[in-house]
Formats: structure tokens, sequence, C-alpha cells
């Protein structure tokens, strides 16, 4: 009985990370990049790892404002995720649309289309706030698990 | 072999890692990080909705004065309001953690009542902004900036023409 | 009877089985946290290969439609169970010699040439271009390493065949042996092109980045393994931190087993050597160097190893 859940806490020190880039402007994109590849924000310290596949991943970080081009190409990414996992939005962009909101060309809210459990407002955060919002995004993903 | 010095000196030197998530993170004094409004010494002009590129900024009027709200998920942190507001009413604050959980998105929002009030002299009810004193000369002492605040607008301005300017 | 036990424990717990997925996942907890450090970061927790490993088992296996789901998701078990086997054919010197039945170098070279292949079947199998793509570029690499790899291990083999008395000796004890009795072939002025030739061969083989082209994640999004999720995608980090052991403990075997007798000493002997190839040939190279494109490095394979292997066999077969 007691192991199943002291599996769950050893698994949550292994989430990897996959990086969707829905329409983004690129800024938040570099800060992301900034926590794995500058040693000063090392974020493999908390065993993250950015993936290259999205089937490989636990925690997505969704940038961008989801442009109307690339929704469906979002949407089946999201969906190639295997589950249990988790969705950070990075950047106002996701969350409300930033100062691309009531655009013709950008469907905004990102949550209207895809189940988002973090937000991380900023424009773009900083690679702390990335960190901090992947850590409460670790804290749900063990009740998932 | 400038990789091998390299190697060493990163050896040598250990690890430069911030202690973030475990510790306290360098934070820069002047960041420009989440908005914070004073309602205290809003004169009410309304120029930090006009300058917000992202329309995160909104005054509404309510029944007991007029409203300010920041939504935090929509500012880009660009500082417009602050460098246009007139009394330093708006200030960015150093703080950067926003991130939240999706329940919380319109909690995210920096709240302020500039209250109504009611006329000392002519008995109208006005809001109970900061008055736009800034180019009064000579500057108003205590006293004069509390009467001026407790006027309307017309009266504010009556109050200031009469005001008796020493020689 | 106890013949067959001992195979079957070796492969199932010591040199093969627990221990060698152990030891594996350890060295890739070592090579990720020193690569780090010399980046200087902090780096993951020692255990976090072992980590991934257990969260991998709770994820959801997904199978594309495209795929062939039999060969799919059975393949990565194919090459678990070849690196097991292979894992136990390696002989640890004054520790662990295999049963001569199955320490047999020309064994372990095909046991060796699976995990490339799995991933070739792998990546077709997922009927994703990406995962052909990972095909191709494996196929080419492998057409490359194997060739200078077949010819070392003929150097090798003639070298102790002859010094026996013989003419050729694949029996992996033999040549721990002679190694043991006349001085490793490491100091041994006509075995070091084929020494040379290793060094080359088994980054490619672990599959690190000068050489790690079938699956760069950058350029094919990790190849083979792009469609692979859950348990079965443990199998195949698994099955990479088994082909680590054998290949450093192969090379150890061929060109270095000297060590003091003793079960302790040896095998601290053994780890010291394994420390030293993983930090120099993997941990250093993967930081220093980037990506080659894949016809660079099936030029440079069959130009620089390959000129070297043959030059060891022949210097082997003269002198």
């Amino acid at each position: 009985m007691g192991l199943i859940p002291n599996f769950k806490n050893i698994a949550t020190r292994s989430p990897w990370i996959y990086r969707i880039n829905a329409g983004s402007c690129n800024g938040c994109d570099v800060e992301m990049a900034t926590t794995a590849l500058i040693p000063r924000y090392d974020i493999e310290r908390l065993g993250c790892q950015y993936c290259g596949s999205p089937k490989h991943a636990d925690i997505v970080l969704i940038s961008g404002p989801l442009t109307v081009r690339v929704k469906d190409a979002v949407l089946r990414m999201y969906e190639e995720i295997p589950d249990p996992k988790v969705t950070v939005a990075v950047g106002v962009c996701p969350i409300s649309g930033g100062i691309f909101r009531e655009s013709y060309a950008v469907l905004a809210p990102i949550d209207q289309y895809i189940p988002i459990d973090v937000n991380v407002p900023g424009c773009p955060p900083r690679p702390q706030a990335i960190i901090a919002g992947v850590a409460k995004a670790i804290a749900i993903w063990r009740e998932r698990l | 072999m400038n990789f091998l010095t390299i190697f060493a000196r990163n050896l040598k030197q250990g690890p430069q890692t911030e202690a973030f998530p475990l510790g306290p993170a360098f934070t820069p004094e002047r960041l420009r990080g989440r908005i914070e409004f004073n309602a205290a010494t809003c004169e009410g002009c309304r120029i930090c909705e006009r300058v917000c590129p992202a329309n995160a900024i909104r005054f509404a009027k309510t029944p007991d004065g007029m409203t300010f709200d920041c939504w935090h998920n929509t500012c880009v942190f660009c500082g417009n309001c602050e460098f246009y507001c007139p009394t330093d009413a708006i200030h960015q604050t150093n703080d950067w953690d926003l991130s939240h959980v999706n329940a919380d998105k319109f909690d995210m929002v920096e709240h302020g009542l500039i209250p109504n009030q009611t006329c000392v002299e002519c008995g109208a009810t006005a809001l109970n902004t900061a008055p736009m004193v800034k180019n009064a000369k000579p500057p108003l002492s205590t006293e004069e900036y509390a009467e001026v605040r407790a006027r309307c607008p017309k009266c504010r301005a009556k109050y200031l023409k009469n005001r008796k300017v020493p020689a | 009877m106890s013949n067959q036990i001992a195979i079957l424990l070796a492969v199932l717990l010591f040199p093969g089985g627990v221990f060698a997925l152990a030891f594996g996942l350890a060295m890739k907890g070592v090579d990720r946290r020193v690569a780090a450090r010399l980046q200087s970061r902090v780096g993951p927790p020692l255990l976090q290969p072992f980590f991934d490993i257990i969260k991998l088992g709770f994820k959801r296996t997904m199978v594309p439609a495209a795929a062939n789901e039999t060969v799919f998701l059975y393949t990565p078990l194919v090459g678990v169970v070849a690196m097991l086997v292979a894992a136990a054919l390696v002989p640890i010197t004054s520790v662990y010699a295999p049963d001569a039945a199955i320490g047999n170098l020309l064994v372990l070279l095909y046991l060796l040439m699976i995990p490339g292949i799995v991933l070739m079947i792998a990546g077709s199998a997922s009927g994703s271009p990406y995962g052909a793509i990972g095909f191709s570029r494996e196929m080419a690499l492998m057409i490359a390493y194997e060739g200078p790899l077949v010819l070392i291990a003929a150097a090798v083999a003639i070298r102790t065949g002859m010094g026996m008395g013989g003419w050729a000796t694949f029996s992996l004890n033999d040549i721990v042996a002679y190694q043991q009795a006349h001085g490793s072939f490491l100091f041994d002025p006509v075995m070091w092109p084929a020494v040379a030739a290793f060094c080359f061969f088994y980054p490619a083989n672990v599959g690190i980045v000068p050489f790690d082209i079938p699956e760069a994640e950058t350029e094919v999004l990790e190849g083979p393994l792009l469609e692979y999720s859950g348990p079965v995608l443990a199998l195949f980090k698994i099955m990479s931190a088994l082909k680590k052991v054998v290949v450093l403990g192969l090379g150890i075997a061929l060109f270095f087993p000297a060590a003091p007798a003793g079960i302790v000493g040896g095998f601290l002997v053994w780890l010291v050597k394994m420390a030293v190839m993983m930090l120099v040939g993997i941990t250093a190279v993967r930081l220093s160097m980037g990506r080659m494109r894949i016809d660079q490095a099936f030029v440079f394979f069959l130009k620089w190893p390959l000129l070297l292997a043959v030059a060891s066999l022949a210097v082997v077969v003269v002198v």
C-alpha cells in the first residue's frame, strides 16, 4: 500500500517539459529556453528536461495567443501528450490575449480550447516566474498521477 | 583545447545557479513587475486607461465612486501608466511572481476605489480625487490642500481662483 | 544443469540484469551531474534516471494510428533482452568470467548490433516520417561504425590467438587471460590503432552528441523514439543504459583488463576504468562538440576508424 504513493512522490521528481508555441512572438520562448540553458536558472535541477517529442512530455508550456492558423495544430499536439499531463500558460498572451486581445487573427484566451492549470503572466515572465509556475504545476501533477 | 580550460574554470568556480525555487531569488530594485495603485493620490484623469497598450486598466463609475481595475493577466509591464500618471498614483513594484492556478485567473486584479464625497461648499456629490495642484504657485500648504480636496471640481477652481496669493 | 542456472543468474542478476541496469542508470546520473558541473550548473540529482524510469511507468502508452501495434510495442523488449544477455557475456577481470558456452566475442558483436536494429524497426513501425528519417540515419551510422568494430574485434582475436599459438581466439575469457599474462593491449604499440579506432567507435555506439544523429532531438525530434510514450519509452531508456555498460565493459575487456586478484580489488579497478571511460569518452566529448551531419559522420567513420582498424588488423597479422 505504502509503496505506490512513495513511487508517486519519486515520479514527481521527473517532470519532462514540452513547449508549444501557439503563435508567440518568441519572447516567452526565449525565457523558457533560458530556464534550461542558462546555468543561473538550471531547471534540470528539479529533474525537468525539455523533450523534443510531445509524447514524452508531462508538463506543457504554452506560449502565444493561439492564432487562428495555428489552432488546429496546437489542439492536435495537445491531444498527443499522454495523460497525466499538466498545462501551463506562459505569458499574458495565452491567458488573456495581452496586447493582441480582440484581434481578428487571435483566439485569445486559450483556456476555452485547452484546459489550462497554471498561469504565469508576464510579457515575458521572468525565468524565475516560469520556474515558480512549473513548481505549481508539479504540485498539481502529483495529484493526477 | 580552449574548452578544457573552460571546463576546469567551471569546475573550480562551482555552480553559478540561483537557489530560487528552494531559496530566495535575486530581484533587481527597479524590476518592472506588478502594478500597484494608490487610490488616495489618484486625480481621476484616466490617462493610464488611455495609454495602456493592452487595455489592462479600466475605470468604472459605480454608486460608491470610481473604481480602478488593473488585470495583471493582460498587463504587459510596459510602465506607460506609471510614466504618464501626473500624481504618481500608479507604481510598478518589483514583485514578479504572479504565477497562479487557473481558478484564480480573474482574481489577479489590482483594485482601487476613488470614493464619492459631498462638496463642503455647494453640497454636490463628486469624486474624492486628488486635486490637480501641481502647478499652483506658491505651492499649497497642507491645510489648503485638504480644503481643496474636500470640494467638487467647480468649487475647487473657484477656491484656487479666489486664493489669496501673498505678495 | 548448474551450468544453465549460472548462466541464468548471470543474465538476470549480476553482470547482466539488475546490476547492469542499476549501474547503467547510475552512470547516466553521474554523467548528467558531471556535465552540469562542467557547464557550471547544479544539475539533477544523482538518481534522476531512476526517477525518470519510475515516472514513465505512470504514463499512458499511446500507439499511433499509422503504427503496426505488435511490432511497435514489442521491439524494445527484444532490445532489452539482447542487452541483458550481452551484459552477461562481458567479463570483469577477477570478478566474473562468462560461461565458456556463451562468452564469445562474435556473439557479443551480434548482440551489440541489436539495439541499433531495434531502433530502426521501432522507427519504421511507428509510421512517423521522423521515425523513418531516424531509421535511415541509424542505418547509415551502423554501416559506418560496425565495420571498424568487427575489424577491431578481429585484430584483438588474432593477436590473442597468435600469442597463444593458434590462429584466432574469440573466447572473451581467453582474451582476458592472455592480457593478464602478457600485459594489456593498451600498452602494446601493435594494438594502438585498434585502441584509437575503438575510442572513435564507442561514442557513436552509445549515441552521444557528435554521433546522436538518428535521435537528434532538434532536427528529427528524437527520431525513432518520437512516437513512444510511457513504459515502452522506459524500455528504450533501459536499453540504452544497458548498452552503455556493455560497450564500455567490452572496451575494458578487449584492451585493458588488468586488475588485481580478488573480487573487491578487481571490481573497484573495473569501476574506476568505467568511470574514466565514461567521463573522458562520453561526458567531455558530449559537452565539447556539436552534432555532425549524417554525411559527415558517415565519411568520418569510413575514413579514420576504418583506416585505423584496417591498419591494426594488418599490423597484427604481419607482426
